[in-house]
């Protein structure tokens, strides 16, 4: 059993992703890490486990890499997702409880992504009439059927966290302060990662994600860390390290700057809409990745024809 | 090829020349495809960095060598594809690339059929996942869950799924989703039923024994597959058997999860501790079938053909005694046990086992006897029982190639054939409700006459 590794993205997917939304990079980034903040935010209301939500947000990540995330509303991806990978753990969420976080995280009255905290005190926002339900729980159900279409079913996936505590007892060397600290630390650091714009859940393995948390919260605590390349015993060479911790420290940074150029983005959550109306203002054409090839490999015949 | 009973030497030199045929053939295909998906990758890779030079952190993003974690896994892919260790993921494929031959099985719950893949020719068993139609849930969990278990699965005795297709109209996949599995050419329950005669104690040993390194490996992965019947056991023409049905498994933990439904395991092979209600059970609830299988094994005819959960009961207490204090702690605890009134003389409810099974060797018995313990702590594990006494004695296991081969029955129009109570996927059925009341005070007259009693207080 394959339990300690992920299918990872082919380049072809990845190159996909871009080409098949035409969303220019910084809105594809802002799309991806917003509605996984949208995901955990879900989590945390519907009191899921972490490593259910962690799942989630990585069967979301696969899914995009198939179709365009512009095909459907990314907030419906997000709660398919969550259906999917709660349904098969030990603590099914039915489909109304979804409904109705994801209307009161996308009402007016949940703080999630806004600038100005509103007061919350207008539940009337957030009511779910019964055809708004009903209309909610159709378009999930054709989505859970469209996203495991979309991974041929496989809907495996290997969390570095708990991968991460095992290294990090196997560390003790390192005399890092408080266990509990540091464990919670590099915990964060791994569920930032899920918000990654650069997809570092379905580019990396979980052993390297957990050595880079790791090297990241070792610094964030000023841990004297060996002189020796002790990554290496944890299969990971210092590229790859380099790089992730790269990608798990600037994401906060990453988001502050896109926040900055589109002030939209401090109202609430991101919506399809709201990408396309960007689109149109910088007079760019929305693709909304339903003309374009069936296949990756498709489109990168294609391409290869034309060159 | 030593002669067998069932088929004439001619036909198994013919069939074992045809496989060692196929074997290289898809060999080939299979080097094929891998070449090609190699080819694909690393065309695809310098496409999109060519077409994206400025992206310099998309490309760095992949080290050129990765190494593998584990030794065992993806075992005959050559070292180069080592990026591809745990697979990749796309679109399924469509059902169109396979051709129906004939029904196999159209059971309680769904339709089983043989078919051909048209790119390979190889022969593959299609399993259609049945959906309830107007289900406000989507997709069943029990077929999302054989799914998921089948793709983790990889043992010589758990039939491999090779991948999952769809109907044409991808966008409502209602009642065509088929699981692709690789075609085994009986069940056992079949071969039971039409065998001249039984199985002889070598070949008993040596399914059991398969049996056993199933279940093993299912439990070391923390499956419990909680539906293990004889219609669920495939034996291929190389006496090889193959765990099959994994719609009631799940994955458990350690401790397992604290309530899990009792509604699970064919009424017939289900355990006396899933009768009487538990609601945290383990990996016992299968050695307990895999314990009525073996005596199954041994008469060609199911060992406790209960009529309803009551009637179950009490057949399990007429073979196996009656539990007390000593033989079960704790199962007074049960739910639907504190309305059990028991006898106290166990003198005459003793386990009857031995007498029922005369002509076994005491290891034999003594292995029936432990995996039919009624306290699920003594039953043994999976993986303690490949150990056992009995496995070693003479006559020893058959070996495979030696096995007798079957006249197929999959290769023809199979009748629907009668299983009791199947667990409900996924609805409630009911014990313990007002009518089990009504069946138990029923049935007290009755089974007094058999030595003890069993009714509600
Ligand atoms: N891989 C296979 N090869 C050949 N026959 C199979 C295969 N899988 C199932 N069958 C046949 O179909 C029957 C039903 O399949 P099963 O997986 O048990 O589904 P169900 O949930 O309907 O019981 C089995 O008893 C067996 O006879
Ligand atoms: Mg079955």
């Amino acid at each position: 059993m394959a339990h300690l590794v992920n299918p990872l993205a082919t380049p072809a997917q990845l190159y996909n992703l871009k080409s098949s939304s035409q969303l220019p990079d910084d809105l594809q980034e802002v799309v991806f890490t917003t509605t996984q903040c949208l995901t955990q935010a879900a989590g945390l209301l519907l009191e899921l486990p972490q490593s259910t939500t962690a799942q989630a947000s990585v069967l979301l990540a696969r899914y995009w890499l198939v179709d365009s995330p512009m095909m459907h509303e990314f907030s419906d991806v997000s709660a398919a997702a969550l259906f999917i990978v709660s349904k098969m753990g030990p603590l099914p969420q039915s489909a109304r409880d979804i409904a109705n976080v994801y209307a009161y995280l996308l009402s007016s009255q949940s703080p999630l992504l806004r600038a100005e905290k509103p007061t919350g005190d207008n539940p009337a926002e957030y009511y779910l009439s019964e055809s708004d339900y009903y209309a909610f729980q159709n378009r999930i159900l054709a989505l859970e059927a469209r996203i495991l279409y979309a991974l041929s079913f496989n809907t495996h996936v290997s969390l570095p966290h708990p991968l991460a505590i095992t290294y990090l007892q196997t560390l003790d060397f390192l005399g890092l302060g408080d266990k509990k600290d540091i464990s919670a630390r590099v915990m964060q650091h791994l569920n930032t990662a899920l918000l990654s714009p650069q997809m570092l859940y379905v580019t990396h393995q979980p052993h390297a994600l957990a050595t880079a948390a790791i090297y990241c919260a070792a610094r964030d605590f000023g841990a004297k860390m060996p002189e020796s390349a002790w990554w290496e015993v944890f299969d990971v060479d210092r590229e790859e390290l380099g790089f992730l911790v790269v990608g798990l420290m600037s994401v906060d940074n990453i988001m502050r700057k896109r926040r900055e150029d589109m002030p939209w983005m401090n109202e609430g959550a991101v919506t399809r809409s709201k990408v396309e109306a960007e689109m149109k203002q910088r007079g760019l054409r929305v693709g909304n990745g339903t003309k374009r090839g069936n296949d990756e490999e498709d489109e990168v015949m294609r391409m290869m024809d034309s060159r | 090829m030593p002669p067998s009973r069932w088929a004439t030497s001619a036909e198994d030199d013919a069939r074992l020349a045809k496989e060692k045929e196929e074997k290289r053939r898809r060999k080939a295909e299979k080097a094929r495809k891998l070449e090609q998906q190699q080819k694909e990758a690393e065309a695809a890779a310098a496409v999109a960095a060519q077409n994206q030079p400025q992206d310099d952190e998309q490309s760095e993003q992949r080290p050129s060598k990765r190494r593998r974690l584990s030794p065992e896994l993806d075992d005959d892919a050559p070292p180069k594809l080592l990026r591809f260790d745990a697979g990749g993921w796309s679109k399924s494929r469509s059902v169109e690339n396979y051709d129906k031959l004939n029904d196999i099985e159209e059971g309680t719950y769904g339709w089983v059929a043989r078919a051909t893949d048209l790119t390979t020719g190889k022969v593959v068993a299609l399993k259609r996942l049945k959906l309830e139609p107007n289900d406000r849930s989507g997709l069943p969990v029990t077929g999302l869950r054989e799914i998921q278990i089948l793709k983790d699965c990889r043992h010589r005795n758990i039939v491999s799924m090779e991948e999952v297709v769809v109907g044409d109209d991808t966008h409502r996949l209602d009642n065509s989703i088929f699981l692709v599995l690789e075609f085994v050419e009986h069940d056992l329950k079949s071969i039971l039923e039409d065998m001249p005669e039984p199985f002889l104690s070598s070949e008993i040993k040596q399914i059991l024994l398969q049996l056993t390194a199933g279940t093993a490996y299912l439990h070391a992965n923390w499956i419990l597959h909680r539906d293990l019947k004889t219609s669920n056991l495939l034996l291929n023409n190389r006496g090889q058997l193959k765990i099959a049905d994994f719609g009631m498994a799940r994955y458990v933990g350690d401790p397992p999860p604290a309530k899990l439904t009792s509604l699970v395991v064919t009424l017939w092979y289900r355990s006396p501790e899933l009768l009487l209600g538990v609601k945290t059970y383990g990996a016992a609830v299968d050695m307990w079938s895999v314990g009525c299988i073996f005596g199954e094994l041994l008469t060609r005819e199911p060992l406790l053909q209960g009529k309803n959960e009551v009637d179950q009961m009490s057949k399990i207490f007429e073979l196996c005694g009656v539990p007390t204090d000593e033989s079960w702690p704790g199962f007074r605890r049960l739910p639907n046990a504190r309305s059990l009134r028991l006898p106290k003389n166990t003198l005459t409810t003793g386990s009857v086992i031995r007498a029922r099974f005369p002509n076994m060797t005491s290891a034999g018995a003594g292995l029936l006897n432990e995996l039919l313990s009624l306290d699920p702590e003594r039953r043994p594990t999976a993986k303690a029982m490949l150990q056992h006494e009995y496995f070693r004695q003479d006559p020893k296991p058959k070996p495979e190639t030696m096995f007798p081969t079957f006249p197929s029955k999959a290769g023809q129009e199979r009748r629907r054939r009668h299983e009791p109570h199947a667990p409900g996927r996924g609805e409630a059925a009911s014990f313990g409700d007002a009518d089990f009341t009504g069946i138990l005070q029923g049935r007290d007259k009755e089974e007094r006459g058999a030595g003890f009693s069993l009714r509600m207080v």
